[in-house]
């Protein structure tokens, strides 16, 4: 870790002014830090600006109301974490935010900065040196890709937790930008490119997520880490699904760690039936292909891939007896 | 609990659990670290290390940095003319590369600049031309014939190849009811110590003085090595080591980055901070090598091990360091643990284009212990024979006791650390009766009360401490020994107050500064306790009995009849009130002004290994330190993931000194082991380190960490102070193996690789489900 780049320092007090700020070329929201601030010092990103979005008004709220919850971009994890309301009616969201890097990194970390979050890569977050040294990246300054040097695209991995927990709730994004607000499903907001991972517009930022209410739905994430505290997750599976008897109503399945952007796995066909092996293979298979994972970090693909398809099969096993009428 | 809390007198005493001296200034922030010392024009110095794992340097252009504005020195291996290592038969590094780069990350060239972007700005103006090398990265693949040497002397790039044999082997092996083979591999891994490594160096161009502030835990051998690299006459340096953020073995020999730290200052004639990242602690290394071992043991139907052979290859990385030692020291340790009659030892320890291995806690002996456990535990199994009965089998049988390395045993706890935490543990009640994905394992361990060797030979006491009593009354303890977190000011202090019957606050410990402190040899394999705290109970003693003189010439008695209780000089039995610590001062103080004592410290020649027994200088000691531990472990099935739960270990140290920082350094120490065992490995990928950063090297987290009961064993060794012996070490290795006992209960599987990270554990419960 080195010094930070030079570049400008603004504090704004509402999103419109936020936003007119990161219209400005170069310029980048920064919150909690603690995504940005160590790429800044490996030299992975050069803004003129950055714009603090934590001195805006409101951007930290939760609100219930009788369609659900809505979420500020600016909120805490720990704050996330610890509701007593969201826990009680959406544990899957507390669990995801407990299992976000360590108490410290929960503090300062945001909602918006979690979703927001960079691609990580074994050959993109070093430093400068290290990089320079191996002819830098498809990601960032160079023109090949050393995971996959026969594509042409960046395979950097998306490893946000919070991101399949509110895939699987059926949460929505509240955009603005200086052109004004737009609502959009969060899958949207998210792309399969490691280098281009968001599709926010330049200079939109993400204020907010709304998750509707459901409370007949049972939902749970599993992350898969060598640690307990600070790792991200190798691979991470949320499931949610709403049972009746012995027929899954609704089953969705959502996945992180395994491709450049957090993945709703397609459930079609499956909702209807009973959870069983019939079941569990058909859902199995299209993990599998949904699953596109690629040598971005320590642990080889054959773990990975094996242990996001056991983990899924776990968590929706207990899911379904969860599920069960009282 | 403070200090404060405990009565006045009892702080500090002998078995009185006690906080470390300077903890609270740790814990507030007070206390100044390397990097914390500011200096108002300090520059920085940056090194420019070398992009590529193995190749010849064929120019290195550096007009252009030394053109830049702001730039006030340029440093190559031209100036480097001179080779350093901790070891006087194997000084082959350059502080800058000349002729070769051999990892990735080998010091090429440094700067000084008036700021950190200016330095920055200057390397990336520097130009090398390589003419690049095979790499090598598997040591089996350096050893191969025909493979490009890393170092010219050394065409096979084996360093050293070390063979031993004790009794005969054959019919050991022969004797046997059971005789069994396997091969256990152990990743690389780190120290991790928290603080980075950090260098201040100020240079006085009028006296031609040096000052270096630095992170060692041998301030002795960085002055030796700066004075010899720079070719200063060691006079002319001061070396200061300040508050130190660990070790753990790094910090044991002079690195690359204090010599140019120093190297920059003189050329730039003024001060420079040389701050090393996480990423170039990691480059800097001297971790604990990957091994490959393959142990093969006999043992009698009831248990007794008739013969122990291991070979154990080492990947070193690219300069000897430690080398020599760490292959020494892992067939050393073979013995002193039981009573073993044949002992067949073949080492080797291979040069590899990675960054140099060196000391670690546990130096040289965790992998060779951990597989030596692990296959003893295999083998009782396959007996029908509990894991303690095994041991219990094989102890030595009294005490004195010679190893057939000639090592000798004074004192032998290891019987009582076995009957502790099978108590505690429950293990006759709970072992093979687990619930279903949960174990026990157990293992025992032992590791050196300090080596009795030196490895720079002088003729000088080992250890050497100076006492000053002035008119204030006030003790000032002058040690060189540093403190490097284990709390060894904090002990030496003890020593004098439990000698003198002083306060311990009445005592200030000044360490590890060149001009002020004497020297001492360093904080490393576990020997400052030993040796420092005997030195320091030497130099009391001595200021003991000036101060008993003079209160005996006060209370007209004989100097032997007085003792000094809580600070107040009495004759005993006698009748007198007593004479307070003041006045006895003034009185000693009359003639003679202040008082300066020393003590020291040398191990008798008995304890320095057998002249006749090639190698036995490493691993000759005044006593073992033995641990037994139990673990309790879970596997999960489907992630693969082992959770420790807890573990019980007991430690004979001889004696607590001071049981508060014993069983700080024992649960370091089995944490330690726990994270070798469970996540810690480094990586590369062709040369290319990946590991350098705390996020994929996976050293614990609290929340990792179990619950751990600590059993103190006190043998009383004759020799140590008050009984002391090494607290930090030994327990380390046990875990790595009783671990793997854990899981193979949990699990029917036995691991023969470590770290035993998912990915590994779900490869071998993939295999025995292949098996059934």
């Amino acid at each position: 870790m080195t010094n930070l780049p030079d570049f400008r320092y603004v504090r704004p007090t509402s999103v419109d002014d936020a936003v007119k700020a990161l219209a400005a070329p170069g310029a980048l929201p920064i919150a909690g830090a603690t995504d940005l601030l160590p790429n800044l010092r490996r030299g992975l990103k050069q803004p003129e600006a950055l714009v603090d979005l934590t001195a805006i008004g409101g951007l930290a709220m939760l609100e219930e109301t009788a369609e659900g919850w809505l979420i500020g971009a600016g909120l805490p994890l720990a704050a996330l974490a610890d509701h007593p309301s969201l826990s009680r009616h959406l544990p899957v969201l507390a669990e995801a935010a407990r299992a976000v890097a360590g108490p410290t990194h929960r503090a300062a970390g945001t909602v918006g900065g979690n979703l927001c979050q960079d691609t990580r890569c074994i050959f993109y977050n070093q430093s400068e040196w290290w990089r320079s040294g191996n002819g830098y990246c498809l990601k960032y300054q160079g023109d090949r890709c050393h995971v996959a040097p026969k594509t042409s695209r960046c395979f950097a991995t998306y490893r946000g937790d919070l991101a399949p927990a509110l895939l699987v709730l059926g949460a929505e994004a509240e955009l603005a930008s200086a052109g004004g607000r737009r609502n959009l499903p969060l899958a949207q907001l998210f792309q399969d490119d490691g280098a281009a991972h968001l599709t926010l517009a330049p200079g939109e930022i993400l204020v907010a997520v709304k998750v509707p209410r459901n409370d007949r739905l049972v939902a749970g994430y599993a992350k898969l880490r060598v640690r307990d505290s600070i790792d991200f997750p190798l691979v991470g599976v949320a499931a949610a699904l709403e049972r009746d008897g012995d027929r899954l109503v609704r089953l969705r399945l959502a996945i992180t760690g395994t491709n450049s952007a957090p993945l709703a796995v397609s459930t079609e066909g499956l909702e209807g039936e009973a959870w069983d092996e019939k079941t569990a293979k058909a859902l199995a298979d299209r993990l599998n292909k949904t699953a596109k994972l690629q040598n971005t970090t320590t642990i080889g693909m054959k773990y990975r891939r094996r242990v996001l398809l056991a983990a899924a099969r776990r968590l929706i096993d207990g899911l379904w007896e969860q599920g069960k009428a009282p | 609990m403070t200090i404060r809390t405990l009565e006045k007198r009892e702080a500090g005493a002998v078995g009185v659990r006690t906080p470390l001296i300077d903890g609270v200034d740790k814990v507030t922030g007070k206390a100044k670290y390397t990097a914390d010392l500011m200096v108002p024009d300090a520059l920085v110095g940056k090194i420019l290390r070398s992009p590529v794992a193995h190749a010849r340097i064929l120019s290195i252009d550096t007009s252009a940095a030394e053109a830049l504005d702001g730039v006030m020195a340029v440093a190559t291996g031209a100036d480097t003319p001179i080779p350093f290592g901790v070891l006087p038969i194997a000084e082959n590094e350059y502080p800058l590369a000349r002729d070769k780069v051999r990892y990735r990350g080998d010091p090429i060239a440094a700067v000084a600049a008036v700021d950190e972007a200016t330095a920055d700005a200057a390397l990336k103006l520097i130009r090398v031309e390589y003419e690049h090398l095979p790499v090598y990265i598997d040591a089996r693949k350096a050893m191969e014939p025909g493979a490009e040497p890393l170092h010219q002397d050394k065409p096979n790039n084996v360093l050293r190849e070390v063979h031993h044999e004790f009794g005969d082997i054959e019919a050991g092996f022969a004797a046997a009811d059971l005789v069994r083979e396997k091969v256990f591999r152990f990743a690389e891994v780190n120290h991790m110590h928290m603080e980075p490594n950090a260098t201040l160096a100020e240079y006085d161009g009028d006296k031609d003085w040096l000052t270096l502030h630095t992170t060692t835990q041998v301030p002795y051998y960085v002055h030796l090595k700066v004075s010899s690299c720079l070719q200063v006459d060691p006079s002319r340096v001061r070396v200061v080591k300040p508050f130190l953020g660990g070790g753990f073995g790094a910090r044991t020999e002079c690195l690359s980055f204090e010599i140019i730290a120093g190297l920059l200052a003189r050329k730039a004639n003024g001060t420079v901070r040389v701050l090393q990242t996480r990423e170039e602690t990691f480059i800097s290394h001297r971790g604990r090598p990957e091994a490959e071992i393959r142990m093969k043991l006999g043992m009698t139907r009831d248990g007794k091990i008739t013969a122990c052979a291991e070979e154990c290859i080492q990947r070193g990385g690219a300069y000897a360091g430690y080398g020599i030692i760490t292959i020494l020291y892992a067939g050393a340790l073979l013995h002193g643990l039981y009573e073993i009659p044949n002992i067949k030892y073949d080492g080797w320890r291979v040069y590899t284009n990675t960054p140099p291995c060196g000391a670690m806690r546990g130096h040289g002996t965790v992998d060779a212990r951990a597989a030596f456990e692990a296959l003893l535990n295999e083998m009782a199994e396959e007996l029908g024979l509990d894991a303690f009965a095994v041991r219990r089998a094989n102890l030595i049988p009294s005490v004195p006791f010679t190893t057939l390395y000639a090592q000798k045993i004074m004192s032998y706890g290891l019987p009582e650390c076995l009957d502790k935490v099978l108590k505690a543990s429950g293990w006759a009640e709970r072992r093979g009766k687990m619930p279903k994905g949960r174990g026990l394992g157990l293992a025992c361990s032992h590791f050196v009360s300090g080596t009795s060797t030196p490895k720079h030979w002088t003729g000088e006491p080992h250890a050497t401490v100076n006492l000053k009593l002035d008119f204030d009354g006030g003790v000032t303890l002058l040690t060189g020994a540093a403190d490097i977190g284990q709390g060894s000011n904090t002990m030496a202090a003890q020593m004098v107050k439990q000698v003198l019957g002083v306060d311990l606050n009445r005592i200030r410990v000044i360490s590890a500064d060149s001009a002020v402190t004497p020297k001492d040899n360093g904080s490393y394999s576990s020997r400052v306790t030993f040796m420092v705290g005997n030195a320091a109970i030497d130099a009391a003693k001595a200021l003991q009995r000036i101060l008993n003189e003079a209160a005996a010439k006060k209370l007209d008695a004989r100097p032997e009849d007085i003792e000094c209780v809580d600070e107040v000089f009495r004759v005993v039995g006698g009748q007198h009130p007593g004479l307070s610590f003041h006045e006895v001062v003034k009185a000693a103080l009359v003639d003679t002004g202040t008082i300066t004592v020393k003590g020291t410290f040398t191990p008798p020649i008995e304890f320095q290994g057998d002249k006749k027994i090639k190698g036995s200088a490493i691993g000759a000691t005044m006593g073992f330190c033995y641990a037994a531990q139990v673990v309790e472990a879970s596997v999960d099935e489907v992630t693969g993931k082992v959770t420790v739960h807890k573990v019980w270990v007991a430690v004979d140290v001889g004696r607590a000194l001071n049981p508060l920082a014993v069983e700080g350094q024992i649960q370091g120490g089995v944490w330690m082991g726990m994270g070798q065992a469970l996540s810690e490995e480094t990586r590369f990928d062709q040369g290319r380190m990946i590991h350098s950063n705390i996020i994929d090297y996976r050293v614990p987290t609290m929340a990792d960490s179990p619950d751990m009961e600590v059993i103190i064993v006190e043998s009383m060794d004759p020799n140590g102070p008050f009984g002391a012996k090494e607290a930090s070490e030994g327990m380390l290795s046990g875990f790595l193996p009783a671990l793997m006992d854990a899981v193979h209960e949990a699990a029917g599987v036995r691991p023969d690789a470590l770290p035993l990270t998912p990915d590994r554990m779900l490869d071998l419960l993939e295999s025995r489900e292949a098996a059934q």
